[in-house]
């Protein structure tokens, strides 16, 4: 269990990611701001208390890999990286600008901390699953943390990973699914139903674990409870709510694309995120 | 070619601990023994084209030298957009090697043809791209991939299983054949047989062509176009077909180096096939025989 003061720590740092990503999405007029608030809870936590990383040594082969496979919410990565030192909090000013390396979908661009590009979605994983077994070929203890939209599950090459990850026993990986329950044309039980999510999982040998991605002290049981996997990969589903944090922009899948203009704005104010 | 692929990686294999190899569960008969060797750099990693090319990055991202087996539609087509974004977006140091391209897989159809994955790979930058014609150009594409730090695709075709080189030959270079003066033929991958053929059935008429092996498809070799600039009458042939291929590369190389020469290209059509046969018969059946060609390059030369 965190203390009151790790929670509070938590909270307030979820906070100022927060009104980082709006700031950096309201400047580049762009799109992205829901199902990046919907993750931001568990990148927090990873980046605070799970992953072994030096923002000195970015490269340092020893280091834990974190994977934002959901590559669109990368203004809640550059947010984090930049909190942690891994660069300069400047360079985020020119999140989309022309010219900038700072792409609105996660891009390795030589930026320290971003470990691969995505976007396409059902790259993420594999990739992830690569890195992890090549961590196992290098018998490194260390382990790769990946976030996957729900929507993402809809593609084959999640499936094939499914597959990929459990048979060779990848139990150093730890995917988490953002299960906000929308994907870009709507519910994604009415696109294509899902569930059972939990279910299906387990069916291919992953080990799975249940959360609220917003509670930290759920995010962290389910580490602690990865570590007690021996030979599958891990499986954390985290319900999450699209756009969590803005109550206005709350589980509203048009924040997928719209930017907060006036109307939102003024209660991002009120709710203290400018 | 094949024994040459196999030998050649066997030996980077043995050479760098770096070097990993993935199949999406093809190369029955081809990997048995280096999987049983180096049974934990060797990946089958299931019928996945899609997840293995992004696992290949994966292992790439840190620092491995993969080497990626699947028969060439499938490399070049089913998981194309994790080629272009996991491999060559990142640069990363994966080969692609296509096996049973062209007509390879004779009995099997379109399904299993490999038509146009070299105007697929063309597009993707930074990729270097080898169209061995014989087992010498297989080793040697192989030996260069591994020098090359970034990705490579290598293409197999059964009619490049034969052994034509007798002489040491560097691969990046057009590969001189033969030499005359009434034009010249450059020729990519295993028709390079046919093409000897084409030359020794010219040489009967008093035609004499200057014959070229060009396995290096991309990127373009400065001795390519100072060959091509020596020739008013050019012919291209290949086992692909006749959009993006080497005939189309070769008809770029002129317009934008402005070199003045009439081209033929000797490729595959724009066009299905939709019979069976050997790989000769397909061959022939797609204008590729030895004497519709020699037929159709005396016509063009008389006319000049």
């Amino acid at each position: 269990m965190l203390t009151d003061k790790e929670i509070i720590h938590l909270t307030k740092l979820s906070k100022e990611i927060r009104k980082q990503i709006l700031k950096m999405i309201v400047k580049a007029n762009a799109s992205h701001i829901a199902p990046s608030f919907s993750i931001v809870e568990l990148l927090v936590y990873l980046y605070e208390k799970v992953l072994r990383i030096d923002p000195k040594k970015p490269d340092d082969p020893d280091r834990d890999k974190f994977i934002l496979s959901k590559g669109w919410a990368v203004s809640g990565l550059y947010s984090i990286l930049a909190h942690k030192g891994f660069f300069d909090k400047k360079l985020l000013n020119s999140y989309c600008e022309n010219g900038s390396k700072m792409i609105g979908m996660t891009t390795i661009n030589k930026i320290p901390g971003i470990e691969a590009s995505t976007g396409s979605i059902g790259h993420g994983l594999p990739i992830a699953a690569g890195m992890a077994m090549a961590l196992k070929l290098n018998k490194i203890n260390q382990r790769v943390y990946v976030i996957i939209g729900d929507g993402e599950c809809d593609e084959g090459s999640i499936w094939e990973t499914a597959l990929i990850a459990s048979h060779h026993k990848l139990n150093n990986l730890i995917a988490i699914i953002d299960y906000n329950k929308w994907q870009s044309f709507g519910r994604t039980n009415e696109v294509l139903n899902l569930e059972p999510l939990k279910s299906k999982w387990q069916a291919f040998n992953w080990q799975v674990i249940e959360i609220n991605g917003h509670n930290f002290n759920e995010i962290e049981s389910a580490i602690n409870k990865s570590y007690l996997s021996k030979n599958k990969p891990i499986m954390i589903i985290a319900h999450t709510i699209k756009g969590k944090g803005l109550s206005i922009i709350e589980d509203d899948n048009d924040y997928h694309y719209k930017t907060p203009r006036i109307q939102e704005l003024i209660v991002a104010k009120r709710e203290g995120l400018i | 070619m094949k024994q040459a692929f196999i030998d050649s990686l066997k030996k980077l294999m043995e050479k760098d601990n770096k070097v990993i190899v993935i199949t999406a569960d093809m190369g029955f008969t081809v990997f048995e023994k280096i999987q049983k060797k180096y049974p934990k750099r060797f990946f089958n990693t299931g019928i996945t084209e899609q997840a293995s090319i992004s696992f290949a990055a994966g292992l790439a991202l840190s620092g491995y030298k993969v080497y990626f087996y699947a028969q060439a539609p499938f490399i070049s087509m089913r998981c194309l957009e994790q080629v272009r974004l996991d491999i060559t977006y990142n640069h990363l140091d994966v080969k692609l090697i296509g096996s049973n391209s062209g007509f390879s897989l004779n009995q099997y159809g379109v399904s299993h043809f490999g038509l146009e994955d070299i105007a697929i790979m063309m597009t993707l930058p930074k990729m270097t791209i080898f169209n061995p014609a014989d087992s010498m150009e297989m080793t040697k594409s192989m030996e260069e991939s591994y020098k090359i730090k970034g990705p490579v695709y290598i293409r197999m075709t059964k009619t490049g299983n034969q052994t034509i080189h007798k002489k040491n030959i560097i691969i990046n270079d057009p590969i001189l054949m033969d030499k005359g003066n009434d034009g010249l033929l450059l020729v990519s991958g295993g028709l390079l047989d046919r093409a000897i053929q084409i030359i020794a059935f010219l040489k009967e008429e008093s035609i004499n062509l200057t014959l070229y092996s060009c396995p290096l498809i991309k990127p373009i070799n400065n001795n390519l176009i100072s060959t091509i600039s020596k020739f008013s009458n050019i012919f291209t042939l290949e086992e692909h077909t006749v959009i993006g291929g080497v005939g189309s590369t070769i008809a770029n190389l002129i317009i934008d180096n402005n070199i003045k020469a009439k081209l033929t290209k000797f490729a595959l059509p724009d066009d299905y096939l939709h019979v069976a046969g050997t790989i000769d018969y397909l061959l022939d059946e797609s204008g590729l025989s030895v004497e519709g060609v020699v037929g159709k390059i005396k016509k063009s030369i008389r006319k000049l």
